[in-house]
């Protein structure tokens, strides 16, 4: 399974709306995921996702591939981040 | 802007000056660097009579310019013994350049202790009257008699109880539009300096004033639309972006999900409670509770972006302006608080007794470290603040900051660069920031050379958190930083004119059009890297070296989860920085 940690808009396809708490999905791994084949599976539409991907805490482009048991965070393309 | 007011603390009178040649195409931290590094002995004590205090508006505040009312306060600090330029937004500084006032010298010191004056400018002089009334006394309390009494549409820079003391984690105070005492100078300790010149208060009354010339109107208005037009633009910076709909804690999520958080006194990099306190909870709660409770608030005039916000308790009165990234992380992740209502009360006490909310967070994350209160213990915190209110003898511990506080307790745990407290990035895993701490002319601070934009936010280029080769990555924002305090505009449009060509050519063009001048891009480079060239010297003069230039030590040894990495940055690469 992947550990799938989405922020903004995109918390709609995890069972919890509320910010305050975390929007987890667990998504089945298959042998050479990239982060851009978990999105699809999610179903999000690729043009809300931002550019902020974190695999593991990594700053990472679509193409990375996703190992099992790996946390990705996925925020939307309306929460590009900021400062102070 | 063609004046200079001077203000002698020790014979109490006021004099006004023309704005010599070599000031007179600069402004904001580049005027306050300059006058300190002309007119104040680097190994001078900052709270002694020979530290001078200038504050300065940027070469394009009141001009129209979008988002450009920063007010920079200089001198040398007490925090640090460095250098210091630290900024607010507010009222004060449209004020300030709306009266032709370029910049106000404080200088010498009282010879009766513990007395207090307020300065009052308008547009027929300055005068300094006795504070006595109102000292001692939260600003929550201050801010209101003073306007009953100057009128209501006067801007106030002042300090609280903390400065009054001599605190080194004091900040200085400037009023929002609705008058709050809510925007700080916050960095450095500026506010026991002017508690140190036994100044209250400056009171600015810009009525009748002749407001700011501009050279060269076309010129101007060209650069400020382009520099407009990037603003409305760039997704991070536009009307119902990211800053305006969350505010800046809108980077709790972000730098959480990066394992850059620094949580209970940076011994991890990942928060449990973060979601709690993030700029998305912070915008639903406005949203919920309803009553006075805001985001997209403006903190000063013509800002466009408009980051702040009006926190409410749960039944819709105010609690606090402004819940923002900084200080939310720091009274918040950094000391285990997950709850925005305590985190709103923390921040409500910084802004009423006059703190840098950054170095007090970090402070009570070290109290805590030392077992003077649980990690997460709200009611506990609360209660170090008010120890700092009072000014209980535990309390003056605290209020000179967490290296201070650290060698009281014995705690080796000191996140602090020449003794100033980090802010919410952990250098461990966003190695450039580490460099910026390390090297930067005014202690650990992130703004002065804000790596994090390219490392993590993917403005401007990506680079690779975990890199460590970023000495020239960091001096380049650096330079460009410090031409962007002179200028007066919030830092906050970095983003847009990173990524927007044309948006850094208009805030140079702007400055064209205000000076007459034929800045390039690169001259602005140019004349912001003179400045942190100038602000070095100071430093070296003042004693430091490049041993000064690093992180503590325990960030080489203590490895930081979840990504389990030290400090691995390299010495060689950090003396790069300043000697390419
Ligand atoms: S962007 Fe935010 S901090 Fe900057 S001037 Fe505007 S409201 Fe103030």
């Amino acid at each position: 399974m992947v550990e799938v940690h989405l922020y903004g808009k995109l918390r709609r396809f995890t069972d919890n709306l509320d910010p305050s708490r975390d929007s987890i999905i667990l998504v089945p791994h298959k042998p050479n995921d990239t982060i851009r084949d978990i999105i699809r599976r999610i179903g999000i539409p690729l043009e809300e996702v931002g550019s902020n991907l974190f695999l593991n805490g990594e700053y990472s482009p679509l193409e990375r591939k996703v190992e099992d048991n790996d946390r990705l965070g996925i925020f939307p393309d309306d929460m590009q981040m900021i400062i102070v | 802007m063609s004046k200079i007011l001077r203000v002698n603390m020790t014979d109490l009178t006021t004099k006004f000056e023309d704005v010599p040649e070599k000031y007179r195409l600069t402004g904001g931290r580049g005027l306050t660097s300059a006058i300190t590094c002309a007119e104040v002995p680097p190994t001078c004590h900052p709270l002694g009579p020979n530290n001078k205090l200038t504050f300065a508006p940027g070469i394009l505040t009141a001009t129209g310019a979008p988002t450009a009312g920063r007010l920079s306060v200089g001198g040398k600090a007490p925090l640090t013994g460095t250098i210091k330029e630290t900024n607010a937004g507010g009222m004060a500084a449209d004020k300030l350049a709306r009266l032709d006032i370029k910049a106000i010298i404080v200088e010498g010191q009282p010879k009766e202790k513990g007395k207090f004056w307020l300065l009052k400018v308008d547009k027929d002089g300055a005068q300094l009257m006795p504070a006595d009334e109102w000292t001692g006394k939260g600003l929550y309390e201050t801010y209101p008699k003073l306007f009953a009494k100057f009128g209501k549409d006067v801007g106030i820079i002042s300090i609280g109880v903390a400065g009054e003391r001599l605190m080194a984690m004091a900040g200085v105070c400037v009023n929002d539009p609705e008058g709050r005492p809510s925007r700080y100078a916050g960095r450095g300790g500026m506010g026991a300096v002017m508690g140190s010149k036994g100044l209250k208060a400056i009171i600015v009354d810009d009525k009748g004033g002749s407001g700011v010339a501009i050279a060269n109107k076309d010129a101007f208005n060209t650069g400020r639309k382009k520099l407009t037009d990037a603003l409305r633009e760039h997704a991070i910076t536009k009307p119902g972006g990211t800053l305006n709909t969350y505010g800046t804690a809108a980077l709790v999520n972000v730098i959480n999900e990066a394992g850059a958080f620094p949580t209970r006194n940076f011994r991890e990099g990942r928060f449990e409670g973060a979601s709690k306190i993030s700029g998305e909870t912070i915008n639903e709660t406005c949203k919920k509770r309803g009553g006075v409770g805001m985001t997209g608030h403006r903190c000063s005039p013509g800002c466009i972006i408009q980051c702040s916000n009006v926190y409410p308790k749960p039944d819709g009165t105010e609690l606090v302006s402004c819940q923002e990234y900084e200080s939310v992380w720091s009274l918040g992740a950094d000391c285990g608080i997950d709850d925005l209502d305590v985190t709103g009360e923390l921040i409500r006490l910084c802004n009423d007794y006059g703190l840098d909310t950054i170095e007090a967070g970090v402070t009570i994350g070290v109290a805590m470290d030392a077992g003077l209160a649980k990690f997460g213990d709200g009611k506990k915190a609360i209660e170090l603040m008010h120890e700092i209110g009072k000014g209980t003898p535990l309390g003056h511990i605290l209020g000179n900051g967490a290296e201070v506080t650290a060698r009281t307790f014995g705690v080796v745990r000191c996140p602090t660069v020449k003794g100033q407290a980090m802010p919410a990035y952990e250098p461990r895993a966003i190695k450039g920031i580490g460099v910026t701490y390390a090297t930067s002319t005014m202690g650990a601070d992130h703004t002065s050379g804000y790596t994090i934009a390219p490392e993590i936010l993917g403005v401007s280029g990506k680079l690779d958190p975990f890199t460590v080769e970023k000495a020239e990555v960091s001096r380049n924002f650096q330079y460009a930083t410090a031409f962007l305090d002179t200028t007066g505009h919030c830092l906050f449009i970095a983003f847009a004119i990173l990524d927007i060509a044309s948006g850094f050519e208009g805030m140079v063009e702007e400055c064209n059009g205000v000076l007459g001048t034929n800045w390039t891009t690169d001259d602005a480079t140019r004349i912001g890297g003179d400045i942190v060239k100038m602000e070095r010297a100071f430093n070296e003069a003042a004693g430091f070296t490049k041993v000064d230039d690093r992180l503590p030590e325990f960030m080489k040894y203590e490895k930081l989860p979840p990504h389990n990495v030290v400090y691995d940055v390299p010495d060689a690469v950090l003396d790069k920085v300043h000697n390419p």
